[in-house]
């Protein structure tokens, strides 16, 4: 057959980029379709997302309790104490001293003034009792104003004594909090919710995977004709399957980005609503990122999978389709 | 004009003048235990930068054969020859060249690409032919414009009406200068003097770059321009009448346009 060699040539392989370009344009006019798939990968990838973040600021907040940075000593906070106690006794002393002047109070004293809410409500703030009652210590400010700063002083002591309290008993109030909502401690516990959570996402990532296969196979059905016409233009099967992946990965990309960030907003609002600033204490920012990683390596991988047989369909189509006129 | 002359002087003057010719071609079609015998020994020879009209009613196997002359569909017996290239024995590679830059393709529902601008869908089978953008983008251009569709390259085929559609798929199919336009009843999807434009436009095209144009259509109208005519009749060639015949015994067609509802 020289005659062929002579005559007939072989079609040259097309760049990526036009591929990418033909794709482009027919994802952008037909938008409801492409978003069918998007938003089935969108909401995949935001479960799966969500789920590897909350496990991820659980990692984080378990390690923290395991090792709390605490940066107040224990001698530091005795010396708070002694503080306190010291100041304690001293405004009792003043006060008792003041008592002998029996002067009378300044009927426009208001105690709620000047320390922002009622004497009575500081022992809850405080967790701790005041030095003398509260109605007590009202009276005897309101005849001796010199006790004011003397008790604003006390106040700045306890109120310190508090934070430190606070940060020293936080590890066990966050498990408290973890327990109550129903957080795992145990390994076994650990493992049984895991293996739980695995086929949760397992099963929304088949749903997604069929809903790409499905969109996909619509995609190609519908546009037989078009497929058979730029065969007989010309385009080779390879073409055609790129054309057809290009245009799933597009889809898969985005949904995958857009399900992430979805996820994991969601994901770090919920943990933070749970747990207050417990939530940003020690967060796992690395597990974060490989946690976006995966998803992403996820998206891309279901979105090829779901387009590979819909592609390989078009691709084997006959160009006697495009001469079909029935259609 | 310019690649035909190429591809004649790149095969020697031993061969043939013709640039279609099928030998005694058949094609049985399977449809359970049923067997439709719709070409059942076809033998035509088609001469360089002649135009023809295939006629035939309903069922007798017009697009059929035209599939077979396209490469769109194999023979179940006999041989389809291209500029003498058996065209049975191309690989898929090479068969896709054959489509891409030996055979213009115009359907009866025009076919073009419903996301692309009209000079995009002439671009096309540039592209495919390995052709740069900058390149494409010019010769398609200059094709639309002798279409008269210079004033709406840019429209997407929906912006447009059938008569201009179809004018966007002629030019699409003469993009990479063909020998051969295989048009499917290209008028069969138009109103009467929406097609006769077209039918005119087919004949001064066939002039002026000496294309080989074979139509299959219902359509009287394409009679008068063809050089020949081949009447199929169940899957046989009829007859075939020079347009000399045509023109000295006008009642043929009279008397054909009965079989024609
Ligand atoms: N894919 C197919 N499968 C089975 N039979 C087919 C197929 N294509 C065509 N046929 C049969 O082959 C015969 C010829 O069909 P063909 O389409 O070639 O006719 P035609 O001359 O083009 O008709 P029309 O003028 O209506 O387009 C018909 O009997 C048809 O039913
Ligand atoms: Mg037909």
């Amino acid at each position: 057959m020289s005659n062929t060699q002579e005559s007939i040539k072989r079609q040259p392989m097309l760049p990526l980029s036009k591929a990418v370009e033909i794709a482009w344009k027919s994802i952008r006019l037909r938008l409801s379709r492409s978003l069918l798939v998007t938003s089935g990968i969108v909401l995949a990838l935001a479960f799966l997302m969500s789920i590897l973040t909350s496990e991820a600021m659980i990692k984080g907040m378990r390690a923290w309790i395991a090792n709390p940075q605490i940066s107040v000593t224990r001698e530091q906070q005795q010396a708070l104490r002694d503080e306190l106690t010291t100041k304690t006794s001293n405004l009792r002393d003043a006060v008792a001293e003041a008592a002998k002047a029996r002067r009378t109070p300044d009927p426009k004293w208001d105690a709620e003034k000047v320390f922002g809410k009622p004497l009575a409500e500081l022992p809850r703030e405080l967790g701790m009792t005041l030095p003398l009652t509260a109605p007590e210590l009202d009276r005897a400010m309101a005849a001796n104003p010199e006790l004011v700063p003397m008790f604003q002083d006390w106040l700045v002591t306890a109120r310190q004594l508090k934070a430190v309290r606070d940060e020293q008993t936080a590890p066990q109030r966050l498990l408290a909090m973890m327990e109550a909502n129903g957080v795992p401690s145990n390994e076994e516990a650990i493992e049984q919710s895991r293996t739980q959570t695995n086929w949760l996402i397992g099963l929304a990532l088949l749903v997604a995977f069929v809903g790409i296969l499905n969109a996909m196979l619509m995609s190609v059905t519908e546009r037989f004709r078009e497929i058979g016409t730029m065969k007989c233009l010309g385009a080779l099967d390879g073409f055609i399957i790129k054309l057809f992946l290009i245009e799933s990965l597009f889809q898969g990309i985005v949904g995958t980005v857009i399900g992430i960030i979805v996820g994991l907003t969601l994901s770090m609002a919920a943990v933070s609503i749970n747990y207050g600033s417990f939530a940003w204490k020690n967060m796992l920012w690395g597990d974060l990122f490989k946690a976006m990683l995966m998803c992403l390596t996820v998206g891309v991988v279901l979105t090829v999978a779901g387009a590979l047989y819909p592609s390989w369909r078009a691709a084997k189509m006959q160009p006697i389709e495009a001469m079909r006129s029935d259609v | 004009m310019t690649s035909t002359a190429e591809k004649t002087t790149a095969q020697p003057g031993t061969l043939s003048e013709y640039t279609v010719r099928t030998i005694d071609v058949k094609r049985v079609y399977r449809m359970g235990n049923e067997e439709i015998h719709a070409l059942k020994g076809v033998n035509i020879s088609i001469q360089r930068g002649e135009y023809i009209s295939i006629m035939g009613p309903s069922g007798s196997g017009k697009s059929t054969l035209f599939n077979m002359i396209g490469g769109l569909d194999k023979p179940s017996e006999g041989k389809v020859y291209i500029d003498e290239v058996d065209i049975a024995q191309l690989d898929s590679y090479e068969l896709a060249w054959m489509r891409c830059h030996k055979i213009g393709y115009i359907f009866q529902t025009f076919n073009l690409m419903p996301v692309q601008t009209a000079l995009e869908n002439v671009m096309l089978p540039m592209i495919f032919a390995g052709m740069n953008t900058a390149d494409a983008q010019d010769k398609a251009a200059e094709i639309l414009k002798r279409v008269e569709l210079g004033h709406r390259m840019f429209n997407k085929p929906a912006e447009m009406s059938g008569g201009q559609q179809q004018r966007v798929a002629i030019a699409r199919a003469f993009a990479n200068d063909p020998s051969i336009i295989l048009a499917d009843e290209p008028t069969g999807n138009l109103d009467l003097n929406t097609g006769k434009l077209i039918i005119e436009l087919l004949r001064d095209l066939n002039k002026e770059k000496g294309v080989t144009i074979i139509s299959a259509t219902h359509d009287h109208k394409m009679l008068a321009v063809s050089d020949r005519i081949i009447w199929i009749r169940d899957g046989r060639v009829d007859k075939i009448q020079n347009r000399a015949d045509l023109k000295i015994e006008t009642g043929t067609i009279e008397g054909a346009e009965g079989e024609i509802h």
